[in-house]
């Protein structure tokens, strides 16, 4: 039964939409990984994609520096972004599926702003709600 | 082995129900401008006689055609293209943010167009680089032997004439196009012989319509629509900047395509 069941899982990940939107492939996007108490330490709003630089500390109190990116700044505007969404400094949450290398990078699915309010991935942020189709 | 697809069912059907049951409404991806036009339909009536001017919001991609079989010369060139400029070893021009050039313009990145006139000549813009292209409607030829030895020269967006077909298609013809560009975002190749047409059907006063053939015998084994596109008409008019800035590509390679490494994650290492 238990052998069942991990099949029945991997047949269920392998039933998960495929994420067509350029560049998706490079990450885990079964799991998400959740950092709260990031501070931003860059903000990039540039072609071709979004870029968030952060500081979060580990279990053990060390500092990690993280990249992530969300979609290029013409389709994260639908989802509310801009230009002055985020500054250095600021504290955020951050939701976002990590390199397959388990390297400190990833795409994003989500950040919680402080006061929290959320802003999503395009591509990454609507798991349940893809269907745009192949790009 | 029934047993088996029993449980996987009966499995099935309670895990997506609990995803059902435990899951609040998920959010909604935004539509785009173009998605929201093309799904709510309007057509504005009638496309006004021989006039495609203004601005028009188009897919980020168009519906690419696979090519027919390439030459042995456009084999051997196709091979040489590592598309995805998302992979750290590709070698995709848009990558380090190299001018497109045509018919790239009009296959990647499409999500704006625009029309102008001037005299003598329609402009035709793409948003994405903000790229002008000069199609002379004077009557004038295309030139003759571009990029041979005492020609013209070739160059990003070659030479292009248009001409009204009937009251609603535009057609223009485009030639001396500089061979180091790639034609799409798959990365097949052209010779400088390319010549490519477009053909933009006007088909109601809100929807235009773009097909894209490719002729060049040195690579193709026939000529070939390669991609249909379609655009609407932007009911402000107004557009947006997209800029590929060499800087910030590099910053991009360095923060994201790299460490994350795509090549690793498919297996191509």
């Amino acid at each position: 039964m238990k052998l069942w069941f991990i099949e029945s899982l991997a047949l269920l990940m392998i039933c998960t939409p495929v994420f067509a939107h350029h560049g998706s492939t490079a990450y885990d996007t079964n799991k998400v990984v959740v950092l709260k108490g990031a501070t931003v330490t860059k903000y990039v709003w540039a072609n071709p994609h979004v870029i968030i630089t952060f500081d979060v500390k580990d279990e053990k109190g060390n500092v990690q520096h993280w990249s992530a990116e969300a979609g290029t700044p013409q389709a994260v505007v639908l989802s509310g972004w801009s230009k002055t969404s985020v500054q250095p400094g600021d504290v955020i949450s951050v939701y976002l599926f990590q390199s397959k290398t388990g390297n400190l990078v990833g795409r994003l699915n989500k950040i919680v702003l402080a006061d929290g309010s959320e802003l999503r991935d395009s591509a990454l942020g609507y798991k349940e709600a893809e269907g745009e189709g192949k790009k | 082995m029934r047993d088996f697809l029993i449980d996987l069912t009966v499995l099935l059907v309670f895990a997506s129900a609990g995803v059902a049951q435990d899951k609040q409404a998920p959010a909604q991806r935004p539509l785009t401008l173009y998605q929201k036009l093309e799904a709510a339909g309007n057509t504005g009536g009638p496309a006004p006689r021989r006039d495609l001017l203004g601005a028009w919001t188009g897919p980020l991609t168009p519906k690419y055609v696979d090519p027919p079989p390439l030459t042995p010369l456009g084999e051997k060139l196709f091979k040489l293209n590592s598309p995805d400029p998302f992979s750290a070893s590709s070698n995709d021009p848009w990558g380090t943010c190299d001018p497109f050039g045509f018919p790239r313009s009009a296959t990647t990145e499409t999500r704006g167009i625009a029309f102008a006139q001037m005299p003598g000549r329609m402009v035709i813009m793409a948003q994405y680089g903000r790229i002008w292209r000069s199609v002379w409607m004077d009557g004038r030829e295309l030139p003759k032997n571009v990029g041979v030895k005492g020609g013209p020269d070739t160059t990003w967006y070659g030479y292009s004439v248009g001409h009204w077909d009937g009251d609603n298609t535009l057609v223009v013809s485009t030639t001396g196009l500089d061979d180091k560009t790639w034609i799409d975002r798959r990365g097949y190749p052209h010779s400088v012989d390319l010549r490519v047409e477009e053909r933009y059907t006007r088909l109601d006063h809100d929807t235009l319509e773009l097909t894209l053939t490719i002729d060049d015998p040195k690579i193709y084994t026939k000529p070939f629509v390669i991609a249909k596109n379609r655009f609407k008409w932007i009911p402000n008019q107004e557009d947006e900047e997209q800029m590929c800035v060499p800087s910030e590509a590099i910053e991009y390679r360095k923060l994201i395509v790299v460490p994350a490494d795509q090549d690793q994650a498919r297996g191509k290492k």
